[in-house]
């Protein structure tokens, strides 16, 4: 069903590595695999290390591919580019970075945050247009015009955060990188944050890459998930495909581990713990393989035969 | 009844205001004004402040009206007019040659307190802007390091010894030999600084929306750096005025037709057994100087510093 849309950003078969001074290089990400359609949410979730951050960082051009590329609107962006290719990207795809409190300079007034992609770029035509963009963009994310002067330690973290998702929307971006923009966020004001971002993404049409750890978060709002487990994507589904027909070990027990509100079904839960090394390798290298249109996980053919069979047992169930 | 109105008057219902929920109600943020504030709240740094100040202005101005010169001695054949006790025409008494060591202590000031502002002055431009690029490019560290190394490497007395049998001795010779070296330590001690706080987060930032580097260093980096520069001055220029000193005891500063500290305490040395106050007079200026720069620099350091803003 989702071939028919727009292909925004797509990753193709991308490898971020790190050199820690061994002699092996450490490999962050493994062949990564994905498309993000203009307009959807697309989620990366994973456990800390998983190698989310560093994909969107790589998107964001911050960490350089070792192999692989990827294609925003069909067009390579990463690896060399030319100067005013670079420019255009950096004005279509921006970020919101994890924490408020690191993420905003301290020694600049929120003017000077807000204004510094319109400096960069000169989008503005005087002085006047620009104090009214920067206006427009406190207003958009329910700051005031009087917070112009101030500097980022007056302000609470959830403030903070609205300033930087200001400062991401004032350059128009398609689309928009989100590095756990709540996690750092105090659980009372994490649902006005999200709110916000999914008012401005219907406002704006922007498309969202929303990588996070939170699953309950994911779930409320993205429409499609990947799931990330050490530097590799094991499943990609709609998020109601996903937690309904959850098929790779690690999604089975990423979703066993999401709390559950009520004591009742807690006491009960049974946790399932997920380990890579017990795991029966046996058979050839596993890919990344469609078993649904729009559900991919990662298995070879004898793994695919068993999830084939879990699959129909599941859907037979409803 | 009186009772009973105080209670009515309790409280009453407000509306939700969303623009009460947003608004600080705290007074506006002057980052100077705060340093400034901070600053004066210590009466013990402002007294030494006003001491150094005063000090610096009377050995700036106080030589123009004495006209001490080192090369003329009108009293040299009159044995009453030497080695005289402070009096009220000698304030610091006479030296050897039956000079006023009153106006050749404070000619010499002058001159190492010149010497020791420009010097700073020179090392740290060129040191900071070296120094913030240098943290940036990795390209340029790899060579960089190699030039500090062997620049930092250079004994100063050897050098101080060469560049003044090649150049002579004088004021300009002697700031040459002052900043030829010393402006890579500057510069190697920015670029530790700005490799700290380079890949934090909010240069990250200003990298996605396509911020150049230089406005990073201007705008992010150095604004962030301004309480350890200050820290950083206020540890050389004190340092600078002994550096004077020293070169000029050992006969390689500014020469002996220009008055200085060092060269007043070096003379005056051989004087310690019989006339002592003619070597504590000039040593006494010298550490009050050092001492209360040294006060007021990390005083303002610590004032630059926001976290110390209330």
């Amino acid at each position: 069903m989702s071939n028919n849309k727009e292909v925004l950003l797509s990753v193709k078969g991308a490898d971020v590595a790190f050199d820690n001074g061994g002699k092996k290089l450490f490999r962050a990400v493994k062949n990564a695999n994905f498309d993000i359609y203009r307009g959807e949410t697309f989620s990366l979730v994973g456990e800390s290390g998983s190698g989310k951050t560093t994909i969107g960082r790589a998107i964001m051009r911050i960490n350089e591919l070792s192999k692989g590329e990827i294609l925003f609107k069909g067009k390579r962006i990463s690896g060399r580019i030319s100067k005013e290719e670079d420019r255009d990207v950096i004005r279509s795809i921006q970020m919101i970075f994890q924490d408020p409190a690191a993420s905003l300079n301290e020694r600049a007034t929120i003017e000077y945050c807000i204004s510094e992609g319109l400096y960069n770029f000169h989008l503005y035509k005087d002085e006047a247009d620009r104090i009214e963009k920067v206006d427009k963009a406190l207003k958009d994310v329910g700051l005031l015009p009087e917070h112009k002067s101030r500097y980022p330690h007056e302000f609470s973290g959830g403030q903070r955060q609205r300033v930087g998702i200001a400062r991401a929307m004032i350059m128009e971006p398609e689309l928009i990188v989100a590095d756990e923009p709540i996690s750092a966020l105090d659980v009372s004001i994490r649902a006005q944050v999200l709110n916000l971002m999914n008012k401005l993404k219907e406002e704006k049409g922007l498309t969202y890459l929303f990588i996070a750890h939170d699953l309950s978060v994911v779930r409320f709002i993205s429409d499609r998930i990947a799931v990330i487990h050490l530097g590799r994507i094991v499943e990609i589904a709609e998020t109601e495909t996903l937690f309904k027909y959850p098929l790779h070990p690690y999604t089975i027990s990423l979703l066993s581990a999401v709390p559950m509100p009520d004591p009742r079904i807690e006491k009960k839960k049974e946790l399932i713990v997920y380990d890579e090394s017990k795991r029966d390798h046996s058979g050839e290298k596993p890919i990344l393989q469609e078993i649904r249109p729009g559900h991919f996980v990662f298995a070879n053919d004898r793994e695919m035969k068993e999830y084939e069979a879990k699959l129909q047992e599941m859907e037979a169930r409803g | 009844m009186e009772n009973n109105n105080k209670e009515k008057d309790l409280f009453s219902f407000a509306d939700f205001d969303e623009y009460q929920s947003e608004h600080i109600a705290a007074p506006r943020y002057s980052y100077w004004k705060s340093v400034w504030r901070t600053f004066f709240k210590d009466k013990f740094t402002v007294g030494v402040a006003i001491l150094l100040i005063f000090i610096i202005s009377f050995a700036m101005i106080q030589p123009i009206f004495s006209g001490y010169d080192p090369m003329i001695a009108p009293n040299i054949n009159n044995a009453a007019m030497k080695f005289q006790s402070p009096s009220s025409a000698y304030w610091f008494g006479t030296d050897n040659i039956g000079n006023s060591v009153f106006d050749a202590v404070w000619a010499g000031a002058k001159n190492s307190i010149l010497v020791a502002l420009i010097c700073t002055a020179i090392n740290m431009v060129i040191g900071i802007i070296v120094g913030s690029i240098w943290g940036f490019s990795k390209k340029m560290d790899k060579w960089m390091i190699e030039i500090y190394n062997v620049l930092s490497n250079v004994p100063f007395l050897l050098l101080a010894i060469i560049l003044s049998y090649i150049l002579g001795s004088g004021f300009k010779p002697l700031i040459f030999t002052m900043t030829v070296t010393e402006w890579v330590f500057v510069a190697y001690f920015i670029r530790t600084q700005v490799m700290i706080i380079r890949d934090r987060e909010y240069n990250l930032a200003s990298k996605c929306l396509g911020t150049s580097t230089w406005t990073m260093i201007t705008k992010n980096i150095l604004p962030y750096l301004i309480s350890v520069i200050m820290t950083y001055i206020a540890r050389i220029i004190p340092s600078y005025i002994s550096y004077e000193v020293f070169l000029s005891y050992m006969g390689l500063g500014l020469g002996s037709s220009i008055a200085s500290l060092g060269k007043i305490i070096s003379q005056y040395t051989s004087f310690m057994k019989g006339y002592p106050h003619l070597f504590w007079i000039p040593v006494s200026v010298l550490a009050t100087i050092s001492i209360s720069l040294y006060i007021v620099g990390q005083k303002l350091a610590d004032a630059a510093d926001p976290r110390t803003h209330r």
